[in-house]
């Protein structure tokens, strides 16, 4: 008896966040170095799977959309060589990733725009991290402690998913 | 995480927060099993996504006002509505939710029209038969741009209610009712409103709200004064309703109830409109009643009384139903008993009502609409019952006749024949 989310109509797939998530993805996929461009067909088709499932009226498929794409960037960021430029197009992809995910077709435009929050501070940590991989005079660490350093890491966020309370600040009592 | 517990406005993680978080970590682990940092560079926008949309969105339960009215007119209903958003960075980042009251059907799509600190929605339906519901507020929850989180916010609105009932109904409140109080003519009355002829001036007590104050003569006697009000009694009427359940299941007893709630609001507006004093008896089980009285608050006790209406045991005699009613009516009132009229125990209630007194006037809601559309016979079949299932309603009326008179319903939005026949006072006083 409920109408969950007056449908407002679907808006045709965005050419412009699909076209830069294509374009860095499959930047991404060609740094693999797989043969016969293997790499950038597979972020290509995960692209392309991710933006026909978005474009489709029933919720479901538009909430599995972008699942492809995640599996297609992570499978070209565990197959890319190491190397600097590697690191930046894996940032930039995640980034694109976002994105895209802000342009949702679904909800009213102008979504990367509201989700400034959302790009700005994952894309300043990540100029942080590959500045200090670039500037930084580094020696081979041990394994065991960059696995440390990102279990650590790692529980830190599962708190902070544990507790969205944190994020809550109580209201004025008077105004 | 989003635990059961959680309050409804703290703010939740979506699905898709949770998915970035867990790729995000096989991203770590995997950088560590092929000992190379690039799955930490993707895996790293994916990790603080969720924790920066949390950051960037309302730190609390936003308050949201929420106005609404409905439009339209007959079976068209049209609820309009505004949604001040401006304790939101943008009104685009909610999503409303809105639940459609039962007996109205939807006619098209939800229009939202979003700026930047409001946005407007209109909703329509289709009211199937006379209804009148009670249109629960919208549920408002923000949401991030990326979809990653959410919190729903604290609905500032008032009750709405959606009325549609025939239009014949109107005009019924002018009929001349019987008395059942020895005092004819204009009745004084300290009931306020518009209604009512000004009588004089009074002291004013603790009690009166500043609008019943009359300010200038307050101002020349040094005391505060209050405006008195007669109101002219046409009359009284009693509206029973028949909830009891019958044997043709609860779904449509539930929509002949709601056909009959409608037919009673409108009565009871019409006539209290009018000043005349108006009783209700809802007898389900046992007989929830409302006191003959009239103004304007009792306006709102019918309503409360009507709609809280529900079906209830189809078991429960009829003679209780008649007892009840005289321990909180006198007998003589004139007595509007919406019953369908559809088991012999339902024809009883107007014997034993008769017996106490009560002249009644049935109007009968007939079940005969309601059967036709759940039909899956064949067209020629389907007249035939059709037919038969007629000559029975008409013999079941043509009964009840004995006992009162009967008005069949079943053009459920046309009354006209149940006005002519409260017109007539000799037909009306037959019961």
């Amino acid at each position: 008896m409920s109408v969950r989310d007056p449908s407002r109509p679907v808006r045709y797939p965005p050419l412009a966040t699909n076209a830069l998530v294509g374009l860095v993805g499959g930047f991404l996929g060609y740094l693999t170095g797989l043969p016969d461009l293997a790499g950038v067909g597979v972020v290509l088709a995960g692209v392309g799977v991710a933006a026909a499932l978005r474009s489709q009226r029933s919720p479901r498929p538009r909430a599995a959309a972008p699942v492809p794409l995640l599996l297609a960037l992570a499978f070209a960021a565990l197959a890319c060589p190491l190397g600097l430029v590697p690191e930046l197009a894996a940032g930039a992809a995640g980034l694109a990733f976002l994105v895209w995910l802000a342009d949702d077709p679904a909800r009213f435009p102008g979504g990367v725009g509201r989700a400034r929050t959302t790009l700005l501070v994952p894309a300043l940590a990540l100029g942080i991290a590959w500045a200090s991989s670039l500037i930084l005079p580094a020696t081979a660490a041990p394994l065991g402690v960059a696995a440390g350093v990102l279990v650590v890491a790692l529980a830190a966020l599962a708190y902070l998913f544990a507790r969205p309370s944190l994020f809550d600040r109580e209201g004025a009592a008077t105004y | 995480m989003n635990g059961p517990g959680a309050p409804a406005d703290t703010l939740r993680w979506r699905p898709l927060a949770l998915l970035l978080l867990g790729v995000g970590s096989l991203l770590l682990v995997g950088a560590v099993v092929v000992r190379s940092p690039v799955p930490i560079f993707l895996a790293l926008p994916l990790l603080l996504a969720a924790p920066a949309a949390a950051w960037g969105g309302p730190r609390s339960a936003p308050r949201l006002r929420v106005d609404r009215r409905v439009e339209g007119a007959g079976a068209d209903v049209r609820v309009v509505g505004t949604v001040d958003a401006s304790e939101v960075a943008d009104a685009r980042d909610l999503a409303v939710a809105l639940e459609r009251p039962p007996g109205l059907a939807p006619t098209a799509t939800a229009i939202v029209e979003p700026t930047e600190t409001a946005f407007r929605f209109e909703v329509r339906w289709t009211a199937r038969e006379p209804t009148v519901v009670v249109v629960p507020p919208p549920r408002l929850v923000w949401r991030d741009a990326a979809g990653l989180v959410e919190r729903a916010a604290v609905v500032d609105a008032e009750p709405l209610v959606v009325e549609r009932y025939p239009p014949e109904l109107v005009r019924v409140g002018a009929i001349r009712l019987r008395r059942t109080v020895a005092l004819p003519g204009e009745t004084q009355s300290t009931r306020l409103g518009s209604t009512g002829e000004f009588h004089g001036v009074r002291p004013a007590t603790a009690t009166d709200p500043p609008r019943v104050i009359n300010w200038r003569a307050s101002a020349r006697a040094g005391r505060l004064m209050a405006n008195e009000f007669e109101l002219d009694r046409t009359g009284d009427v009693l509206l029973l309703l028949d909830a009891r359940g019958s044997s043709l299941g609860p779904a449509v007893d539930e929509r002949l109830l709601g056909v009959s709630r409608a037919a009673a609001v409108g009565i009871a507006d019409s006539f209290l409109h009018e000043k005349a004093r108006v009783g209700v008896g809802v007898f389900s089980e046992f007989l929830d009643a409302v006191p003959l009285s009239t103004g304007r608050g009792h306006r709102l006790r019918v309503r409360q009384c009507l709609l809280g209406a529900r079906v209830g045991p189809a078991d429960a005699p009829s003679e209780r139903a008649a007892i009840s009613v005289s321990r909180y009516f006198p007998p003589g009132v004139t007595t509007v008993l919406f019953s369908p009229l559809i088991d012999p125990e339902a024809t009883d209630l107007l014997l034993f009502l008769r017996r106490r007194g009560y002249p009644v006037v049935v109007l009968s809601p007939s079940p005969l609409p309601l059967l036709a559309e759940g039909s899956s016979l064949p067209a020629d079949d389907e007249a035939i019952v059709a037919r038969m299932v007629a000559l029975a309603r008409r013999t079941r009326i043509a009964r009840s006749w004995q006992d009162a008179p009967t008005v069949d319903w079943p053009d459920y939005w046309s009354l006209g024949h149940f006005v002519e026949m409260l017109r007539r006072p000799a037909v009306r006083r037959a019961g």
